[in-house]
């Protein structure tokens, strides 16, 4: 077929008769008869300028585009942490990449540092905590479908543990059973333009920004936490993420990322029924029995929140219900943030989540304080000195110079 | 692998190089062919087998019934491709559902027995390349088509990667012959199929995917009870996304095949501009209505044997065709539904011949058409019956407890897209697209092209499955 074949005219075929109504026959004029060969007309038009002049205006705008991201905080190198990511880590877990495992939330995403945590120890930890998700699920998927022995450290934000299943990290779970070969070269892809392009980010799609522009308008409906959340955190190679910058330093954001958790809107914490929390504390026990079993270890966190958060989590249930409780059902050591002087220092700036470089301090804190408690973690004899919740002020360049030179 | 994934995008771009490469024709279809079967191998590896199997038994099928000799020898062959195709959606796409049904009847008759847990994986297109397959050896089997001259260009038919998961569905006569000599786009046809896959592109991507598939989600698969503006807002909202969506690919394909040098025929046809069933049939997924009407509902007796038997034809091919969507009652209901809309129409058109409506009077059997193919949506959309009775119940403004689901927000997006959809499909009525465009001065057509290419790169999309491919 040749555009001169059609004869750049509307109808596909001259050898057909037009039906009233319609100006190219298809198959649904012609019953019970072999269809013949399709002729498509190509309207005449210059194409190639055309397609030359799109492309280029194309550019123009997708660098103008880009310019404005980059302006609203965004970094190239971010790859939108997602299902596909996460599988990739799991699959390291399987290949024995690593003796230590971090499940959890998102406090346990956003507030453990990779590189301080290899700094302390010499190994640098796989990441499989996912935001909005309960580690449960991902505790027993790792005791039941792997071979794992080494140290797992569970990070919870006080009742996420009891929840029905995975939460948003559902899609996670189902991207490492099987992920086809097209998603998993297509996110190789992503991640490779994430590199170059700052825009490339979910939470800025042009459909995401035009619903950021409702603000609960109708009365009756409230926009979702998942939904009304604008950007928290941005993700590198390895999945080691941080609270996005801007959160620290834009304070409309703070305040609207603060809202979104609901404080101060009359909201109630939903109670947790005593049959999930049984639940939960049976799937822990069983979980930590075969993980110890073949020679492993579980250790739980908990990170910090902020005061008036602690107060909503306490009211929803008391720590020693739901901490202290599952600790003793699973017979496992634990590390509440309360309990630790720098630890408790350390304030998230939107409530839930510690700032970039709080995260590093409280990596630090909780390394030592683990290599304290258990054989599984021990620190280098060239590891840095220990920081305070004073170094939470300093940025991140400066406190991995400041280490660094304290260090040598 | 889907059209809207980065992988798709170097994928093509490999394929076009290999296709422009100074080879042999036949050294090209053969790469055409080993791209297609990695473009399905891509979903998933093994599934490769079940395309072989059904390119294998239709080309023996085919060759025999053109050298065997008697009617009974002709139909067992025929009948051979028949079973092999469909035993193979059968055990596939409807094994579950059989057993599920067969487990309900027993249950009903006081035997109880619990279906074993089947967890069958439903191959991506199956019910496309199968019908595809089937329509080759019912052509030379009805003696409308002679077989392919050689099994390359009948497993390039059969496997060709523009229409292969989610169609439209071909028949041998319209893409065979064009595997008998070098093609090759030249540059108007190459950049106008990049024009196609565009528009294909945005539709999925920008308007399908981006703006209309959430107020769907939250009214259909939500908890909340949903009131009259909920209800419709979300069923509209759900007519416009399975339109782009599907649309959406048949543009996209049509668009591939295009930019290789193969002609594809239309799929769509601006059927929310319909007057009537018979004309939304015909407009809106054609190859597919075409299909069941000359191999189920002409052998069925069509409408050569009297009134009853003619609406006995078209129910019983629309329920079919209902079922073909997917291994559940609501799908039925749905065909059900058109069945009874089209029998229905058919009936006032002999009763009413002489009737001619003014121009008012076909604006409103249009508003008509339109609402009652958007009822028909409802059963398609919800996974239950008790699904879509909550939103039908709400569109009546029958739900009692009805409370505020969708954001301002997204009642807003979805009026303005599904009236552009709408008013695109009145002024586009009797009108191709081709035409239109032939009309438009060349530097509008440049910012069009990269405003829509724009719009599909800052929605960025998130490689989402198109919703024909579950089919």
């Amino acid at each position: 077929m040749s555009s001169a074949d059609s004869g750049m005219s509307e109808r596909v075929d001259d050898r057909e008769p037009v039906r009233p109504g319609f100006v190219r026959l298809t198959a649904s004029d012609r019953p019970g008869v072999a269809q013949p060969v399709p002729v498509r007309d190509i309207p005449p038009r210059p194409w190639p300028r055309i397609f030359a002049s799109a492309m280029l205006i194309l550019l123009v705008a997708v660098g103008a585009w880009e310019w404005r991201m980059r302006a609203e905080g965004l970094e190239a190198g971010d790859i939108d942490d997602g299902p596909s990511a996460w599988a990739e880590q799991r699959r390291r877990v399987d290949a024995g990449e690593a003796s230590v495992v971090l499940v959890g939330d998102s406090r346990m995403l956003f507030d453990s540092d990779l590189d301080r945590y290899e700094a302390l120890t010499g190994v640098r930890p796989i990441q499989l905590a996912i935001a909005g998700s309960n580690a449960r699920p991902f505790l027993v998927e790792l005791a039941e479908h792997s071979s794992f022995a080494g140290l797992v450290i569970v990070g919870i934000a006080h009742t996420t543990f009891f929840g029905p299943d995975a939460g948003l990290g559902r899609g996670a779970l189902e991207r490492y059973r099987f992920e086809s070969p097209s998603v998993r070269a297509s996110f190789q892809l992503h991640r490779a333009l994430s590199h170059a392009f700052a825009f490339l980010d979910d939470r800025f799609r042009l459909s995401r920004l035009v619903h950021f522009l409702d603000d609960d308008w109708r009365d009756g409906v409230r926009i979702g936490t998942a939904e009304r959340l604008w950007k928290l955190g941005v993700t590198g190679d390895d999945r080691q993420t941080w609270l996005w910058p801007r959160i620290e330093t834009d304070v409309r954001l703070r305040d609207h990322q603060r809202a979104a958790w609901g404080l101060g809107a009359g909201r109630k914490p939903p109670p947790i029924a005593d049959a999930a929390i049984a639940t939960a504390q049976r799937e822990l026990h069983d979980a930590v029995a075969t993980i110890r079993a073949r020679g492993g270890e579980v250790v739980f966190l908990r990170p910090p929140s902020d005061p008036r958060f602690r107060v909503f989590e306490e009211q929803q249930m008391p720590r020693a219900q739901a901490w202290d409780a599952l600790l003793a059902a699973g017979g496992v050591m634990g590390l509440h943030s309360d309990d630790d002087p720098v630890m408790h220092a350390l304030v998230p700036p939107e409530y839930s989540h510690l700032s970039r470089a709080c995260a590093t301090v409280y990596t630090d804190a909780y390394v030592r304080a683990l290599a304290l408690r258990t054989p599984r973690v021990a620190l280098r004899s060239d590891a840095p000195a220990p920081l305070t919740a004073a170094d939470c002020d300093m940025p991140p360049a400066d406190l991995a110079s400041s280490a660094t030179a304290t260090a040598l | 692998m889907v059209f809207n994934s980065l992988t798709f995008v170097v994928f093509f771009a490999c394929v076009l190089a290999l296709h422009s490469l100074p080879l042999p024709w036949t050294v090209r279809k053969a790469n055409l062919l080993v791209a297609s079967y990695l473009f399905y191998a891509a979903w998933n590896p093994p599934f490769v087998i079940l395309l072989w199997i059904s390119t294998v038994v239709d080309w023996w099928a085919a060759k025999k019934l053109v050298s065997v000799q008697g009617a009974n020898a002709r139909r067992a062959w025929m009948l051979l491709s028949v079973v092999a195709n469909l035993g193979m959606l059968a055990y596939f796409k409807y094994g579950e559902f059989l057993m599920e049904n067969f487990a309900a009847l027993m249950a009903g008759l006081g035997v109880a027995w619990q279906p074993p847990q089947l967890d069958i994986v439903l191959p991506v297109g199956i019910s496309f390349y199968t019908f595809a397959t089937m329509s080759y050896t019912l052509d030379v089997y009805l003696r409308r088509a002679a077989p392919a001259r050689n099994f390359l260009d009948y497993a390039l038919f059969v496997t060709f990667f523009p229409h292969l998961v989610a169609g439209p569905i071909l028949r041998p006569t319209e893409l065979v012959p064009q595997f008998e000599s070098p093609r090759r786009a030249d540059a108007n046809q190459l950049c106008f199929g990049l024009a196609l896959m565009t528009i294909g592109l945005f539709q999925k991507v920008v308007l399908a995917d981006g703006f209309l598939a959430a107020p769907v989600e939250k009214v259909y698969d939500g908890a909340k009870i949903p009131g009259v503006l909920d209800a419709w807002v979300a069923t509209l909202a759900f007519g416009g996304q399975i339109f782009c969506d599907f649309a959406g690919y048949s543009t996209t394909a049509i668009g591939a095949a295009m930019c290789l040098g193969f002609a594809m025929p239309d799929n769509f046809r601006f059927p929310y501009a319909a007057i009537g069933f018979s004309d939304f049939w015909r407009r809106w997924h054609i190859t597919l209505s075409a299909w069941l009407r000359d191999y189920l509902y002409i052998p069925l007796g069509g409408n050569r044997h009297g009134p009853a038997r003619t609406y006995f034809a078209l129910l019983a091919t629309m329920l079919l065709g209902g079922l073909w969507h997917g291994a559940s009652w609501t799908f039925v209901v749905w065909g059900g539904l058109h069945g009874s809309y089209l029998a229905g129409e058919r009936f006032l058109r002999a009763r009413y011949a002489h009737l001619r409506p003014s121009a008012a009077q076909a604006f409103a059997l249009g508003v008509l058409t339109f609402l009652l193919v958007h009822v028909a949506w409802v059963f398609f959309r919800a996974h239950t019956f008790g699904g879509a009775w909550r939103v039908l119940a709400g569109m009546f403004a029958a739900n009692a407890g009805a409370v505020p689901v969708l954001p301002a927000i997204e009642i807003v997006t979805t009026v303005i897209i599904v009236t552009g959809i709408v008013a695109a499909h009145a002024f586009m009525r009797a009108r191709t697209l081709e035409s239109v465009l032939a009309t438009v001065p060349a530097p509008v057509l440049s910012g069009a092209w990269a405003l829509l290419a724009f719009a599909i790169v800052i929605e960025q999309g998130s490689g989402n499955a198109f919703i024909y491919f579950q089919f």
